[in-house]
C-alpha cells in the first residue's frame, strides 16, 4: 500500500500528465496541501516510486528558463494508477463512518 | 559561482548523480530561490540519499566488515613484515614483534604475498561494493591509521611500516571502483593462491588466528564473480 505522500505525488503527477516534472509536481502539491514540500523527498519518493515500477521518469530538452538544464518528466505508469485507486478507496472505505463525513 | 552559498551549491551538487544534478539545479534555476536556499535544498536532498544508502547492507559491509578490522589487522601484518625484514637484514630483534621471532626469507616473503593480496581484495571490495559511501569508508580507514600514528614510538623502525598495505589496497580500491567484473577463474585462483599461503604460514605458526578474517574479501571477490548479478553496482 502507497504511503500519504507517495499518494499525493502519483495524484499530482497524474493530474499534471504530460507536464508532469520536479517543478510541476512540487507547486501541486503545496497548492493543494498547503505543506512545503522539500526537494530532497520529492526527488527521494520519486526514485522509490521509479523502483517500485509505478513511476517512469526521463529526461527531456534542456529549456532557456532553466539555465540550459533539462527537466526530468515524470509518468505513472499502470501499476501506479491501480496502486493510487487502491489506496484511495481504502481512504474513502475507512471514512465513511468518520463524524467529519457523515456529519 | 563565487560566492559562498554559491560554492556550497555546486560543490553539495556534484554529490548527485548526473541526470539528477541537472534535473535539480534545472528546478532550482526555474523557480529562482535564493543561493542560500538552493544550497539548503541540494544539501537535503545529498543527506537523504546518504541516509538511504545506509537501508542496505553495502556501506555496513564495506566501512565496517571490511574497512575497519581490515586497516587494524594489516597494519598490524603491515608491522610485522617491516620488524622481520629488519631483524633478518639487520638482527634488530623485536619483543613486540614475537610472532615474527623464528621467520625465514621464505615466510617473510609468503607474508609479503599475503599482505599484498589481503590488502588488494580488502580495497577491491570497498570500492565495488558501496562507491557512494566511499568516502566513509575512506574515514574509518583512516581513523586507526591517525590514531596509531600518535601512539608510534617504536624507535628502530620507521612509522610508515605501519602503512604498507596502503599501496596495494588504494589500487585495489581504484579498480574495485572502475570495473567490478573480475573472471571468476582468476577471482577463484586468487582466493586459493591466498589460502594456501595462509595455511602455509599457519603451520609454520606465523600467522595471528585474527588474519584469518583478511581472507574474507578474496572469497567474497571469488563469490561475486560466479554469482549471475555480477556487474551490479551500488
Amino acid at each position: 500500500m502507497l504511503g500519504e505522500f507517495e499518494y499525493l505525488l502519483i495524484t499530482a503527477a497524474a493530474g499534471l500528465g504530460d507536464g508532469a516534472y520536479g517543478v510541476s509536481i512540487r507547486e501541486e502539491i503545496e497548492k493543494t496541501t498547503g505543506r512545503t514540500c522539500s526537494l530532497g523527498a520529492l526527488y527521494t519518493t520519486i526514485e522509490r516510486l521509479e523502483k517500485k515500477g509505478l513511476l517512469k521518469t526521463w529526461m527531456g530538452d534542456a529549456t532557456a528558463e532553466r539555465g540550459g538544464r533539462a527537466k526530468r518528466l515524470v509518468r505513472v505508469t499502470a501499476k501506479g494508477v491501480q496502486e493510487a485507486k487502491t489506496f484511495y478507496e481504502a481512504v474513502m472505505r475507512i471514512s465513511r463512518r468518520a463524524a467529519w463525513v457523515t456529519d | 559561482m563565487n560566492s559562498l552559498p554559491q560554492s556550497l551549491l555546486a560543490l553539495s551538487a556534484r554529490l548527485l548523480e548526473s541526470d539528477e544534478r541537472e534535473a535539480v539545479l534545472g528546478d532550482l534555476a526555474e523557480v529562482g530561490h535564493g543561493a542560500w536556499r538552493s544550497a539548503g535544498e541540494v544539501l537535503g536532498l545529498v543527506m537523504r540519499r546518504q541516509v538511504l544508502l545506509w537501508t542496505g547492507w553495502r556501506p555496513w559491509l564495506a566501512a565496517l566488515g571490511v574497512a575497519l578490522p581490515g586497516t587494524l589487522l594489516l597494519m598490524g601484518a603491515s608491522l610485522s613484515i617491516s620488524c622481520t625484514y629488519e631483524r633478518l637484514t639487520r638482527g634488530q630483534m623485536f619483543g613486540a614483534c614475537a610472532p615474527t621471532g623464528h621467520e625465514g626469507p621464505l615466510l617473510l616473503a609468503c607474508h609479503i604475498a599475503l599482505l599484498l593480496i589481503w590488502a588488494w581484495t580488502s580495497g577491491f571490495v570497498v570500492g565495488a561494493v558501496s562507491r557512494a559511501t566511499l568516502w566513509v569508508s575512506v574515514a574509518v580507514c583512516l581513523s586507526p591509521c591517525l590514531y596509531c600514528l600518535s601512539k608510534f614510538h617504536e624507535s628502530s623502525v620507521s612509522a610508515a611500516c605501519l602503512y604498507l598495505f596502503l599501496p596495494p589496497a588504494i589500487l585495489g580500491a581504484r579498480q574495485g571502483l572502475r570495473m567490478i567484473r573480475i573472471r571468476p577463474g582468476v577471482a577463484l585462483a586468487v582466493a586459493g593462491l591466498a589460502t594456501a599461503l595462509m595455511v602455509c604460514a599457519w603451520g609454520n605458526g606465523a600467522l595471528f588466528s585474527l588474519n584469518w578474517a583478511l581472507i574474507f574479501p578474496a572469497w567474497f571477490i571469488a563469490l561475486l564473480a560466479w554469482s549471475p548479478a555480477n556487474g551490479e553496482r551500488a
